[in-house]
């Protein structure tokens, strides 16, 4: 097989998490994983190395710039993004793994072996308009993730969540199937950057049936990105799963699937004039239903992890009212918006780990007075939380800030009041997590458990954790530089917007 | 020393973010290590401050501006602009005066953390001058919002019982309305391609008047809330109670200021016709507030919500001013806010130094502390007379400036609001002198509960150190208050000019028809607009 070094480019990121699922997967053959120390160093070490070396590699194709189109693989700038973003949060789901699964008493080789695999798939998923492909990139990322969930089964809640989200994701899959086979079908063609103008020469730009498609498909990825009324399984599925899961599936999932809801309805479907103006009313409907319900639920869970699903959940209705706006500097702040997300959530899931709450006790009770005790964990679990809620000057604002600034511009103004409210709700139950952490000092018996217990030993998620504040912060003070020389790149690269 | 010399205000208003992080870094054990590191460094801002700000003249002039381009996002560009002129001098100085002066009249008041509360402290520091500096909007605001973190966490970690909901509290007031306010600043900015406030200004009159009135509100609601301007006034006493004297000296010293100082530099430029507009309904609030605040804080058990309640009454007298539309209105209104940063944080402070003798500040608990506390008791009596206004203090310029500039202003109620208005000067000598008179006349309370029987020591030397420059600034501003409005003049009388107020009606003794036209054109120097109201109500 001789491939030119283009061709190579547009295969090696999607190659190297594989085969390094595949090498860890053997190493896990061993039955002692669990306990022999240096066998579980080198799958983690493995795991990292691919995850090192895909980012390596990226940020290199990223200095040459887009690479020609292979084999139905567009391996442009908003590929690599996609990319970087996936890699990066795989990292620090790596690394918070290494704690978590040693406090759950829970080491499984094929968590981590799992983890690449969708890291593969969700690069594919975001690099193509191709259906084939794209439909290939949503199972590779989301089989996996399905397994993830469920993969502590000492545990029936964990089980019980991986079910839950197999079946309705299935559902949703097959939806996008549908969708996809309805415009393939009308069209004749398995491109989707295609199909638009020959749909449109054909005259049946504004067909029932077309729009039937567009629907269908939008449906794929509103639930990846977990949007009202496709929302239901978020909550217990982050509930379920180990935290550095449900912290990768809330960023990278949410992610992948809005970057390459960006390349296909904008970016490929925009010939269709019709499927355009529908779907940013659906968008905008939907958007106010995410926003309110997400945000109102969130209020009265007493469960962390829960409060952390209907955050995110909300904070899909916020990047959705980027779509509303629909301008390229709308999709700009949607962009900026999930690099510092990404830091954002993995930081709040990192968090759990980082303070020890293992299985079930993860309520706002369990994190009383931690803040004081584990100071440095205090100030990031303080810059992360305020950024959530968009107070500047961290990140999180400015991720807003764009978004709102996009809605005003096109005479939204009462999506942006909506979503300003929104944000002013957010606030409350982001500032109980600190609340719990310095405002609250632990109960009697959680200080007589906690003087029996061993002392918290996460180092790296703690480094994780500094990380992902580190970031938030530089999202607010290096703000321009974020999103003028890294998200506006991809768009003009991958969309030819913004040039 | 070069980069030193072409960027002051930059050094002012980050270095006590430096050295609050340098304070965070070191380890707990290090508390009194790290408040003595605090009070020395806002101690050196405070002396820098006034060695590179005073001295300038009184040309109304700006002093020292910085400005830069700063980024650019979604095509509006944000400027790092900051600059201290006539509008804002003297509060600056209050803030870096009394930061060090809070932290030393409350250096024992705190036993656990208190480096860290050093921190958050200069931290807040940073939040209050860069907001009092930035002149681009944009910046303005990332200043008005940071500045929430750190006083909710020094109300909520340091305060009283109620600390977590009084935290919460002022967290989501402020926060609701500055996010609406973002909202129709996105708007103007998006309408005048950037944050710089005289491109807004333009923008906005090219706006109809309808959208122009609706951004004003949002404008207005924004820094009303932090005034507070009643109805909107319910977080203050919550916040003001729980949190720790040095946060209260703070809230009510600089904090409420910018509300004040957010219409006089923002709203009102911005939105002059606007403002105009919605004169009468600011100045009939204001007048609520007044009165309200004092009937209110004459019930009250706990003399810090007393205090507190006399804020709502105070800051009223500031919007009176502000509405009014007159030159000595609004330099009454710039005086009032100093005056309100002196002499309310010195009963914060007091307050403070008789609940950390006592552990208690219901007024029952009290009585005849005169006789046990004497030296106390005088500064005590010189900061009451100073806040019910009492000629020579700096209560009585102020109050008299803003009842002279609303009766005398153009609008046809701004009599009688003045007269109303006079009432709440009456009530606060009335609830002051009443807490005086149960609080330190009358007979020593023996009842061993008391909290008269627990004061032990008058006061040390510390604390008299701290009272001393206050009751010295009581008195210079009640008796040359020129030097602290000298400056705010010409800024002031332009920003009327440049809105069109009304003219300031002229009284004559003795009804002389021939000298009125005389008055007429004299009055109508430089307003071209509105002679209606000024024929109308001679």
């Amino acid at each position: 097989m001789n491939l030119t070094p283009s061709q190579w480019a547009a295969l090696l990121p999607l190659l190297y998490p594989v085969i390094g699922g595949c090498l860890v997967a053997l190493m896990s053959l061993d039955k002692d994983q669990a306990t022999t120390k240096w066998i579980r160093a080198a799958m983690y070490g493995t795991a990292l190395l691919a995850v090192g070396a895909t980012f390596w590699y990226l940020t290199d194709l990223w200095t040459t710039g887009s690479q020609p189109t292979f084999f139905q693989l567009h391996m442009d700038r908003l590929a690599q993004f996609t990319g970087i973003f996936v890699v990066v949060a795989a990292a620090l789901t790596i690394l918070q793994g290494w704690d978590h699964f040693h406090q759950e008493g829970w080491v499984k080789g094929e968590t981590l072996a799992l983890l690449l695999f969708s890291v593969s798939g969700m690069i594919l998923f975001a690099a193509t308009t191709h259906f084939v492909a794209l439909f290939l990139g949503l199972e590779l990322f989301s089989i996996p993730l399905y397994a993830l969930v469920g993969t502590v089964r000492a545990r029936s809640e964990s089980a019980e969540g991986g079910m839950k989200y197999f079946l309705t994701g299935a559902v949703a899959s097959s939806c996008f199937l549908m969708g996809g086979v309805l415009i393939y079908g009308l069209s004749g063609t398995l491109d989707l950057a295609v199909a638009a103008p020959v749909l449109v020469a054909k005259g049946l730009g504004t067909d029932p049936l077309v729009l039937v498609g567009a629907a269908l498909l939008l449906l794929g990825f509103l639930f990846k990105v977990s949007a009202v009324p496709f929302h239901q399984w978020t909550p217990d599925a982050y509930e379920a799963s180990p935290h550095p899961i449900a912290g990768f599936m809330s960023v990278a999932t949410k992610g992948v699937a809005f970057i390459a809801l960006l390349r296909i309805f904008p970016g490929s479907l925009a010939p269709l004039g019709a499927v355009g103006v529908k779907m940013q009313a659906v968008m905008a409907v939907l958007a106010v239903a995410t926003l309110v319900l997400g945000n109102l639920t969130a209020l009265v869970q007493t469960n962390v992890k829960r409060m952390l699903a209907y955050s995110s959940i909300s904070h899909a209705g916020y990047l959705m009212l980027g779509f509303v706006a629909g301008t390229p500097a709308a999709f700009n702040g949607v962009l900026f918006y999930l690099v510092i997300y990404l830091a954002m959530n993995m930081g709040a899931f990192g968090l759990l780990t980082a303070f020890g709450l293992v299985g079930e006790k993860t309520t706002f009770d369990d994190l009383r007075g931690l803040g004081w005790k584990r100071p440095a964990m205090g100030v990031s679990a303080a810059i992360i939380m305020l950024s959530l809620a968009g107070i500047p000057p961290m990140g999180g604002f400015y991720g807003k800030y764009m978004i709102f600034r996009e809605l005003v511009a096109t005479g939204h103004v009462g999506m942006a009041i909506l979503g300003v409210l929104a944000s002013l709700v957010s606030a409350y139950y982001y500032l109980r997590f600190l609340v719990a952490l310095f405002l609250q000092s632990p109960g009697a018996e959680a200080e007589r458990l906690a003087s029996d217990r061993p002392a918290v030993h996460a180092p790296l998620a703690g480094a994780s954790v500094l990380v992902c504040a580190a970031i938030v912060m530089a999202g607010g003070f290096l703000q321009a530089f974020l999103a003028n020389g890294f998200a506006r790149r991809a768009l003009a690269d991958g969309l030819g917007l913004l040039r | 020393m070069t980069w030193l010399n072409s960027h002051p205000l930059t050094f002012l208003v980050f270095a006590p973010t430096l050295i609050g992080f340098l304070i965070m870094a070191l380890p707990h054990s290090l508390g009194r290590l790290s408040r003595m590191l605090g009070f020395m460094g806002a101690l050196a801002v405070f002396v820098l401050s006034l060695a590179w700000l005073l001295g300038h003249g009184s040309t109304g002039a700006t002093i020292l501006v910085e400005r830069a381009p700063w980024f650019t996002l979604v095509g509006l560009p944000v400027d790092y602009h900051l600059a201290v002129d006539g509008l804002n001098l003297w509060l600056v100085l209050l803030t870096t005066f009394l930061v060090p002066l809070t932290m030393l009249g409350t250096w024992n008041s705190l036993k656990d953390r208190i480096g860290t509360f050093a921190a958050l402290f200069l931290l807040l520091e940073t939040g209050m001058l860069g907001a009092l500096m930035a002149q681009d909007l944009f910046f303005f605001y990332l200043f008005w919002e940071a500045m929430l973190i750190p006083m909710y966490f020094m109300i909520g970690v340091w305060g009283g019982d109620e600390r977590r909901y009084a935290a919460n509290k002022f967290f989501l007031y402020t926060l609701s309305g500055s996010l609406l306010w973002l909202v129709a600043l996105l708007y103007l900015a998006n309408k005048a391609g950037g944050f710089n406030p005289i491109l807004m200004g333009q923008a906005a009159t090219a706006l109809p008047f309808g959208v122009q009135c609706w951004l004003f509100i949002s404008f207005a609601v924004a820094f009303a809330i932090k005034v507070p301007l009643f109805p909107l006034h319910t977080w203050l006493p919550d916040a003001h109670v729980q949190a720790p004297t040095a946060g209260s000296v703070i809230l009510a010293g600089v904090l409420l200021k910018l509300g004040g100082y957010g219409f006089l530099r923002f709203a009102i430029p911005i939105f002059p016709a606007a403002a105009m507009h919605y004169a009468k309904p600011l100045a009939l609030l204001s007048v609520i507030a007044i009165v309200y605040g004092a009937l209110v804080a004459m019930v009250q058990r706990d003399i810090k919500k007393l205090v507190a309640y006399s804020s709502v009454s105070h800051m009223g007298f500031v919007m009176l001013g502000l509405a009014s539309f007159t030159v000595i209105g609004t330099q009454g209104a710039m005086l009032q806010m100093l005056n309100h940063g002196i002499s309310t944080g010195a009963l914060f402070l007091l307050v403070g130094m008789v609940y950390d003798r006592a552990h208690t500040r219901m007024i029952a608990d009290f009585g005849g502390v005169a006789v046990k506390m004497p030296v106390f008791t005088a500064f005590f009596l010189i900061v009451t007379l100073s806040s019910i206004g009492l000629p020579l203090t700096n209560g009585f310029v102020g109050e008299f400036w803003i009842l002279n500039g609303a009766f005398l202003s153009g609008f046809g109620w701004g009599r009688l609001y003045a007269s109303l208005a006079t009432s709440g000067v009456l009530l606060g000598a009335v609830y002051m002198l009443w807490m005086f008179k149960r609080v330190f006349w009358g007979p020593e309370n023996k009842d061993p509960d008391s909290g008269t029987h627990h004061l032990h020591s008058d006061l040390n030397a510390r604390e008299v150190a701290v009272l001393l420059p206050l009751v010295v600034l009581i008195l210079w501003m009640g008796i040359h208050p020129r030097t602290f409005v000298a400056v705010s003049e010409t800024p002031v009388v332009n920003l009327l000019r440049e809105a069109n107020a009304p003219p300031v009606r002229t009284f004559v003794l003795k009804p002389a028809v021939h000298q009125a036209p005389a008055a007429h054109e004299a009055g109508h120097e430089g307003h071209a607009a509105e002679p209606a109201a000024h024929e109308v109500h001679r």
